[in-house]
């Protein structure tokens, strides 16, 4: 297994654009969750100015425990720039025909998903060990008094978040086995959201969702979405969902492998 | 002697295009074997089934006995078609990649990159590299392992004389260390030169198998040149002459079994002719090669 790992890891070091892309998302994701709070200092003296008066003390962003699940939402959103790193890692292999070189000279093609799908694990436990570290620090510094009793409420958001990115980057691994080519895996990637969006609009009419509305939440990308709920809407006075759900997981679970079994089909049947 | 590839029947459909048809072959230890065919006739299609990187539709092959897996792979160093490299690697670390695949010691790739003669250039990025010494890459590559075997497939495509010259002097240096050696090529000189054996292939059947040096036997061409009037009445009347053809000025006579240059030169002195020109040629391959390939219409 770490000898795989080593085949692609060796693959990627010395690529530059691997170092570029993810650089970029690490010190966007770092910075990002990092900086809220100044980012909510300035909307409230902005608010000042126009005599509206925002009072920061009462968003509770960074405070044990509601940070894990705050900066978990937040860093939901950077992983489509892991995913087209992803993307490009694989799509090359078929662009340069390397792929097929790694075939002639001993590895099977299932070594050659596993070396990729591993890579992508250890991406998706850098970025919740990222977001672990700086939820600690962000938490400590912020939080005004740590009551330990609460302290490690909701943070099995990290085990979903794990599943998050990982799921994603799994589909983004299959789409790129799939296309072969980096510009339109990318683009496929990015309207995949929106394509799903549109396939239940129709699906789910408004005469027909009592029924079978129960079904949405098995789309694969609504699957990966389900994990970490969004927290924010706690702060204007509503309800929110403040745990993982286990069938939210259990369905992310079920995309991940199938992702990487369809990923595994079309290698093991195509001439490469 | 050890049978090092057998295949039993092997073929490759393309939706309706039979790429490869049933194809039978055997190739044993220290055999340089040469597989030769026109453009399209299967050669790459069959090596890339052997290699794992085309799925046969049918039929079945062995590597050194057994049923081919990935680990057999790894014994065997293999370029088919054109160099494949990561273009952003140097050239050393490409090697480096390729030794992880295969389990080969990285000891190695100093000596196979003195081999190839490209110790100077082994920190330069793969895609700064010419197409000779892509070529020469790719041959470092395959015998990184310090492989049983050795498949080659157009060598030395799009090379330079001198690339082409270099190519083959690796390719003999590594058949005189014992290695076996498969050569895909439509260069028939270059095939002649290097092989001991050889295949012909024509849309994907094999139409020829055999040792290269039984390419000459039986028939031999004596070409001759003399200043006299009636040469080709005379060379009619040479018993050992099957027949003569004039062709650049010189005659060409296709001898009898059993005679030779020397019989034709004495023949010709008594009659009073000293010859200005006396040559035996073998048939070539390339010769042969066209025969194979028009007396089978596929």
């Amino acid at each position: 297994m770490l000898h795989l790992l080593k085949i692609d890891l060796k693959k990627m070091t010395n690529y530059r654009t691997f170092w570029v892309i993810c650089g970029l998302y690490f010190l966007t994701l770092g910075f990002t969750t990092a900086s809220g709070m100044e980012i909510l200092k300035w909307l409230a003296s902005k608010g000042a100015e126009f005599g509206a008066s925002i009072n920061i003390n009462r968003v509770p962003l960074y405070h044990f425990p509601d940070i894990w699940q705050n900066l978990i939402w937040i860093s939901g959103l950077f992983k489509i720039v892991l995913a087209v790193m992803v993307v490009i890692s694989i799509t090359n292999e078929y662009q340069y025909r390397t792929l097929r070189q790694n075939v002639i000279d001993g590895m099977s093609r299932w070594e050659f998903l596993q070396s990729k799908i591993l890579t992508n694990v250890l991406l998706s436990l850098v970025s919740v060990t990222m977001i672990l570290v700086i939820a600690l620090f962000t938490g400590f510094i912020y939080t005004p008094e740590i009551e330990w009793n609460y302290f490690f409420v909701g943070s099995e958001f990290f085990i979903a978040y794990f599943i998050e990115v990982f799921s994603f980057l799994s589909f983004a691994l299959m789409l790129g086995v799939l296309i072969k080519r980096s510009g339109l895996t990318i683009v496929m990637l990015m309207l995949a959201s929106m394509i799903e969006a549109i396939i239940k609009i129709n699906i789910f009419r408004s005469g027909v969702e009592d029924q079978i509305g129960w079904l949405k939440q098995f789309f694969p990308l609504e699957s990966i979405t389900n994990l970490v709920p969004l927290p924010f809407a706690r702060y204007a006075l509503q309800e929110i969902q403040d745990y993982v759900a286990l069938s939210a997981v259990a369905i992310a679970i079920g995309w991940t492998v199938l992702f990487n079994y369809f990923a595994y089909l079309k290698l093991k049947k195509s001439d490469i | 002697m050890e049978t090092v590839l057998s295949t039993d029947k092997l073929t490759k459909h393309f939706g309706k295009l039979c790429a490869v048809n049933q194809l039978d072959l055997e190739v044993k230890r220290g055999q340089v074997f040469g597989m030769l065919g026109p453009n399209g006739s299967g050669k790459t299609t069959t090596l890339g089934m052997l290699m794992g990187v085309v799925n046969p539709s049918a039929g079945s092959f062995s590597w050194f006995g057994e049923p081919a897996t990935h680990h057999t792979r790894k014994k065997i160093g293999a370029v088919l078609e054109h160099p494949i490299f990561y273009p952003y690697l140097s050239g050393q670390k490409n090697l480096e990649l390729n030794a992880l695949i295969k389990g080969a010691d990285p000891a190695n790739i100093a000596k196979v990159l003195e081999i190839v003669e490209l110790t100077a250039r082994k920190d330069d990025k793969y895609q700064t590299y010419s197409l000779g010494m892509k070529q020469r890459l790719a041959i470092a590559s395959a015998l990184v392992s310090d492989p049983i075997i050795l498949i080659l497939d157009e060598p030395t495509n799009g090379l330079d004389p001198m690339g082409i010259a270099e190519i083959r002097e690796i390719i003999k240096r590594i058949a005189a260390d014992g290695k076996t050696i498969i050569l895909a090529s439509h260069l028939l000189d270059e095939v002649q030169k290097v092989c001991t054996h050889f295949a012909v292939l024509k849309r994907g059947n094999l139409m020829h198998i055999g040792p290269v040096d039984d390419v000459g036997k039986g028939e031999e061409i004596v070409e001759v040149q003399a200043y006299h009037d009636d040469l080709s009445i005379l060379l009619q009347e040479f018993v050992g002459s099957a027949s003569i053809k004039k062709e650049n000025g010189l005659f060409e006579v296709m001898m009898k079994e059993g005679y030779h240059a020397k019989d034709l030169n004495r023949f010709l002195f008594d009659k009073g002719i000293v010859a200005s020109h006396l040559h035996t040629r073998q048939k070539s391959l390339e010769k042969q090669f066209l025969e194979i390939l028009a007396d089978h219409k596929v």
